[in-house]
């Protein structure tokens, strides 16, 4: 049975990486010019014969393809701890508001600055992301205290993104000016237009972030049994509460922040990972999470940019048309389990 | 013998409202002690503070002659164990891994169990008899071997005192027995003391060494379950009006 377990989670982890490394490569190689792989492994190893084909990859394809990989990673975590703080397999970053929150702090902040021509710089835009997560994740938890039910505090956070996107498209309606056409892209979630300054902070931020997430895997596993069980096993429940509320909020900003608010990438990845590796321990879901949303993002982006090309789909349209089934399907078993 | 539990003027509550005020009670190592008392009086209340997971409102708990609030988390997960009302909310857990959690104070920083580690929740799932049900999916067991798996998840924490809150409410009565036999064998195996609520007054007067009354924010009664278990009393604790007394009597039903 154990051996068994972890053949599985190994099998598993090399779909995932397999995966990964496929939709990665087919995401430089496609686009609105076709380069051939054999050229995407040459330019890789600093060969690259055709000057354009090094252009497109190095400049655009490159640091979009590790911010969707790395973005999406983001994500699905988010969505695990957020799934796992409240006990609610349908929570994640977007449905309970917590984006939009971020979306609007971000917009505000855009607004202002392009107001007064000072540009923002990568590591600006995460601490405003981030205090707008913070404060809708504060107004979540407020709910928390009169709501019990699942589905009920769900529909709050909706609400409470509804509000914050109101806000927003009013504050991008007001602020019109010629960078308000990129803002508006952002606002309705896209991963296009990184530069390398963007990835780079990204990555470090998230990295330092998901590292965090992984060396709580113990108390997570004994969290997920249940509150009461966990302070019973000297697990110091109100630290990991607020530790889990802190780095999911900065994980949905960071997201925010460069792509701007992203559907169903981390309410539906940790079932989607959960039915693949069939376990919910947080050792194996952490990064099985990690690498299974970025694999999500990969191909979901993959299909904004190639479907009608030329013209660029947003994020969450697809994401929505491959999460939105997932979400539905465990609200039905949901509903079964419990009789 | 010497003390495993004693309180001195406890008062427990929510949020600051007293439910139980001066509670002093004590228990000796590898005795029994029952809470009995009508629904609502508080007995969850006590357990739950007695197992440091409700604030102490006023007054102190003393383990081993130490004050609770000086035991640090890991000291004492490794002497305190609880079964309570609430399920466990595992996902895809199977008994074992329920009872394996049970090792999380003494295992490493990731949470890998040792050879020792795996002997331990070999040998608790064999004492509670469910290793034959190890690798069945936890939530797809009877109430019966969930209060087992549950009981054995918490004697992998290898406490000195264990803490129970009506372990035996839902269960019938072939589990019942089941459990309490159990539990008395681990009692007399490990010198393990235990604390728990029950409903049943018949259980409580011949499995506990002593028992606790609770009503009307205090505690009654304290004593030998035979000096504290008699039926006018038992009348008087659970507001058994006379009316009742006789419906009772007529329809041959014991209270105790």
């Amino acid at each position: 049975m154990k051996d068994k377990r972890i053949t599985r989670y190994i099998l598993a982890f090399i779909i995932l990486i397999v995966a990964v490394v496929l939709l990665f490569a087919l995401n430089i190689a496609i686009g609105s010019v076709r380069i051939p792989l054999k050229d995407v492994i040459s330019i890789a190893v600093g060969r690259g014969l055709n000057e354009t084909y090094s252009r497109i990859v190095m400049d655009i394809r490159l640091p979009r393809t590790i911010a969707v990989f790395v973005l999406g990673g983001a994500l699905a975590l988010a969505g695990y701890l957020l799934q796992t703080f409240f006990h609610n397999p349908i929570a994640g970053p977007f449905v309970l508001g917590i984006s939009s929150g971020a979306k609007m702090t971000v917009a505000i902040v855009m607004v202002i600055l392009v107001g007064h021509s000072i540009k923002i710089t990568s590591g600006g835009l995460i601490i405003a992301a981030f205090v707008g997560a913070f404060a809708s994740m504060g107004f979540v938890l407020l709910m928390t205290r009169k709501i019990q039910t699942m589905s009920m505090l769900v529909v709050c956070g909706v609400m409470i993104g509804y509000i914050c996107s109101a806000i927003t498209e009013l504050i991008i309606t007001f602020a019109d000016d010629a960078d308000i056409v990129n803002l508006h892209n952002w606002s309705r979630g896209s991963f296009s237009g990184m530069t390398w300054e963007n990835v780079y902070v990204m990555s470090v931020v998230v990295f330092i972030t998901s590292v965090i997430v992984f060396l709580m895997a113990k108390p997570l596993s004994a969290y997920g049994m249940g509150e009461s069980y966990a302070t019973g096993l000297g697990v110091n429940v109100k630290m990991l509460r607020v530790m889990l509320v802190v780095l999911s909020s900065f994980l949905s900003a960071c997201i925010v922040a460069f792509a701007g608010p992203v559907s169903f990438v981390g309410i539906a990845t940790p079932h989607l990972v959960k039915w693949l590796f069939k376990t919910n321990k947080p050792i194996v879901m952490i990064p099985a999470c990690f690498l299974g949303g970025s694999v999500f993002c990969l191909f979901c982006d993959m299909l904004a940019r190639t479907l009608l090309a030329p013209t660029e789909i947003s994020i969450s349209t697809v994401t929505a048309i491959f999460g939105a089934p997932v979400v539905i399907l465990v609200l039905i078993n949901a509903r079964k389990e419990r009789g | 013998m010497s003390l495993a539990l004693y309180t001195k003027n406890l008062a427990v509550g929510y949020a600051g409202k007293p439910v139980l005020e001066d509670v002093n009670i004590s228990l000796n190592k590898g005795e029994i002690m029952a809470l009995i008392g009508p629904n609502g009086a508080g007995k969850s209340t006590l357990l739950r503070t007695l197992a440091r997971q409700l604030n102490i409102l006023n007054g102190n708990i003393y383990l081993d002659d130490k004050d609770i609030n000086e035991y640090k988390r890991d000291d004492l997960a490794r002497k305190v164990a609880v079964v309570f009302t609430d399920r466990v909310k595992g996902e895809l857990m199977t008994c074992k891994d329920v009872v394996e959690s049970g090792r999380y104070p003494y295992t490493g920083f990731m949470g890998k169990l040792s050879d020792k580690d795996k002997q331990i929740v070999a040998r608790v799932m064999e004492d509670v008899r469910i290793l034959d049900i190890g690798d069945k999916d936890y939530n797809a067991i009877s109430d019966g071997q969930r209060q087992r798996v549950m009981l054995a998840r918490a004697l992998c924490q290898e406490p000195e005192i264990i803490i129970l809150d009506e372990p035996t409410s839902y269960l019938d009565v072939k589990y019942k027995l089941e459990f309490l036999m159990i539990l008395e064998e681990m009692k007399k195996k490990s010198d393990l003391t235990v604390i728990m609520s029950v409903h049943e007054l018949d259980l409580a007067r011949r499995f506990a060494d002593k028992v606790v009354c609770i009503k009307d924010g205090k505690v009654d009664r304290e004593g030998s379950s035979s000096e504290v278990i008699e039926e006018d009393y038992i009348n008087e604790l659970f507001g058994i009006s006379s009316e009742l007394t006789d419906y009772a009597r007529d329809k041959q039903i014991s209270v105790l």
